[in-house]
């Protein structure tokens, strides 16, 4: 303690001379940190004033934003991204009304059918097809739609894991084991590729829906693992109270397994919805223009030849940001839970 | 005299070798009360637990509120029995993600399918009564030991039973929290609640127990009032536990 004060008291350039030099190896080492760290900025700023060349980001923003949707129709998906926006601010830092709390859960859920509508049209709105989709907005809607389904499947899996019906059990220990042990874009190639065979004449499911299936699909094994870790540390004397009381099976599962199972996965759960995201990159490959794949288009560009430093480094920053969005949110719900040891807002 | 429990010959092996019920028969009568005491291990968690379903027993006959249950464990019987019959733990299992008055009126909205209104308005006069109603919005991991398990008393009583079952209630409380949760037993006791509760407060069970059933091994040793169990106990077994239990 006394130390801490006496260093407190010390100016800043003493402070750094006891921290840094106050021996010869230590002297040494901090020369060499700060004059590689030092070459290393000076380095990337100058590159970033005055060697790159922005124009390849600033001029195809809509592009990276929308993809190929149509000029007329931007605001659609625009109204849709700022509502997300909205309900993530309302989230972390809306007022702490009860009812608010208790009902901001249904915007979330809605969250997906209102972008389809906004994205797809119909009532009133003119259609745009899924092959004009694309960008930030195509990523986001893949994240939102496949977490949307693989959450309720993964709680369905991980309950029929630990069902009393061998058949039940048997099928969902196939499922989760044999989805675990295929790469992640052999499911995409299924998806995009093969569901279209198996499905009869005239049946046809759009190209986004067939990725987001294939996403759900696979999430949905990992997502009922971690679920199963959480149902695991629920002590059996929680069934057994329950039973004392009278509740059947289904209301167990409903009031005191799923809730608490969730509470307990949510860290596992936010990483896979952090995995998810980024995950959504591998449609590039795939033919979904989202935002790999509409970087990689923009480099396509004889205009843009040969900057993939910028673009990528834009991409990374985008991704960067919103997955830190995702693990901020994440977070927030951990800690207020904590403070409640319930409400999931 | 209505009888509530009526168990005649249980038989439980948990093993080929062990048996946890060895030919257990015994009545309750309504209004009454069962202390059932033993060493750990005689088997008498593994009996109140069979009274309201939690436990299976192999052979038998078991009889509660006048629903005949037997080995078959034919779940509609069980589950009728269970609205019926409140449970105490020893680690009071409140549900840690309920607030104090939704682990309340869970079983009542859900299983009794009263109102939600009705239900909360009952399980806070519970509350009261037993003057813990200032944390009904709080969360079971911000109350003392004492103060859950009183929670988890309302919380049987919310079903309005006939029997109450308890399961060694005190022995997981501080030795100054363990009276306030004997208090609430009392009272419940003077209000003419049937109760089982497996104990080893001596002194509770002589004031508060109108049979003491003495089990060892699985066996029934003894059933005999308080006065006769603890002056003058029928049988050597019960005297050394006696004994053993006056050394603490």
């Amino acid at each position: 303690m006394k130390n801490t004060k006496f260093i407190s008291h010390l100016n800043i350039l003493e402070k750094i001379k006891k921290i840094l030099f106050n021996n010869l190896f230590n002297s040494l080492l901090s020369l060499l940190l700060i004059l590689s760290l030092g070459s290393i900025i000076t380095f990337t700023i100058k590159w970033i004033i005055f060697d790159s060349s922005w124009k390849v980001i600033t001029s195809n923003l809509p592009l990276f934003a929308f993809g190929s949707f149509p000029k007329s129709e931007r605001w659609r998906p625009a109204i849709w991204m700022i509502s997300l926006l909205t309900l993530c601010v309302l989230t972390l830092f809306g007022p702490k009304y009860m009812w608010l709390r208790k009902n901001i859960i249904i915007g979330w859920i809605l969250t997906l059918p209102l972008g389809f509508y906004l994205l797809y049209g119909g009532a009133g709105l003119p259609h745009v097809m899924s092959r004009n989709w694309g960008g930030l907005t195509l990523t986001i809607f893949l994240t939102i739609g496949s977490s949307f389904f693989s959450l309720p499947l993964g709680i369905l899996l991980a309950l029929s894991r630990k069902s009393s019906l061998p058949i039940i059990k048997k099928f969902s220990a196939i499922y989760i084991d044999s989805m675990r042990s295929i790469p992640l874009i052999a499911v995409l190639f299924f998806g995009q590729l093969l569901i279209p065979l198996f499905l009869p004449f005239g049946l046809e499911i759009d190209r986004v829906w067939r990725a987001i299936l294939a996403y759900t699909l696979f999430l949905s094994a990992y997502i009922a693992e971690d679920i199963r870790g959480g149902l695991q540390a629920i002590p059996k004397t929680q069934i057994e109270s329950a039973n004392s009381l009278g509740l059947n099976k289904y209301q167990i599962n409903k009031f005191i397994l799923i809730p608490q199972s969730l509470i307990i996965a949510l860290p596992a759960l936010t990483n896979q919805s952090i995995g998810l995201f980024q995950n959504t990159s591998l449609m590039a490959i795939l033919g979904l223009l989202e935002l790999i794949g509409v970087g990689r288009s923009v480099l396509a560009n004889p205009e843009f030849i040969g900057q993939y430093i910028e673009v990528y480094i834009w991409l990374a920053t985008v991704y960067w940001l919103f997955c830190t969005i995702i693990a901020i949110i994440g977070r927030h719900l951990e800690q207020t839970m904590i403070k409640t040891k319930s409400n999931f807002f | 005299m209505k009888r509530v429990i009526i168990a005649k010959n249980l038989i439980k092996s948990y093993s080929n070798k062990l048996l946890a019920l060895d030919n257990v028969s015994l009545e309750v009568n309504k209004g009454k009360v069962l202390v059932i005491m033993g060493p750990s291990g005689s088997g008498k968690s593994t009996l109140i637990r069979t009274f309201n379903g939690l436990e299976k027993f192999d052979k038998g006959e078991l009889d509660v509120l006048g629903i005949k249950i037997n080995s078959d464990y034919d779940e509609r019987k069980i589950q009728r029995i269970r609205r019926r019959v409140g449970m105490v733990f020893q680690q009071f299992n409140l549900f840690p993600h309920l607030s104090i008055l939704e682990n309340i009126t869970i079983a009542p909205i859900n299983v009794q399918k009263r109102n939600k209104k009705d239900a909360e308005e009952y399980g806070m006069y519970l509350l009261n009564q037993m003057g813990i109603d200032s944390h009904a919005s709080k969360y079971p991991s911000q109350l003392s030991g004492g103060e859950q398990q009183r929670v988890a008393i309302a919380r049987a009583l919310a079903l309005r039973p006939e029997l109450i079952l308890f399961d060694e209630p005190t022995s997981a409380l501080d030795p100054e929290r363990i009276n306030e949760v004997l208090d609430e037993m009392r009272r419940l006791a003077d209000q003419g609640m049937t109760m089982v509760i497996v104990t080893h407060e001596i002194n509770f069970a002589k004031e508060v127990g109108d049979k003491i059933l003495f089990m060892d091994l699985g066996k029934v040793i003894e059933q005999s009032s308080p006065e006769i169990f603890f002056n003058n106990a029928k049988h050597e077994r019960s005297r050394k536990f006696l004994n053993q239990l006056d050394k603490y």
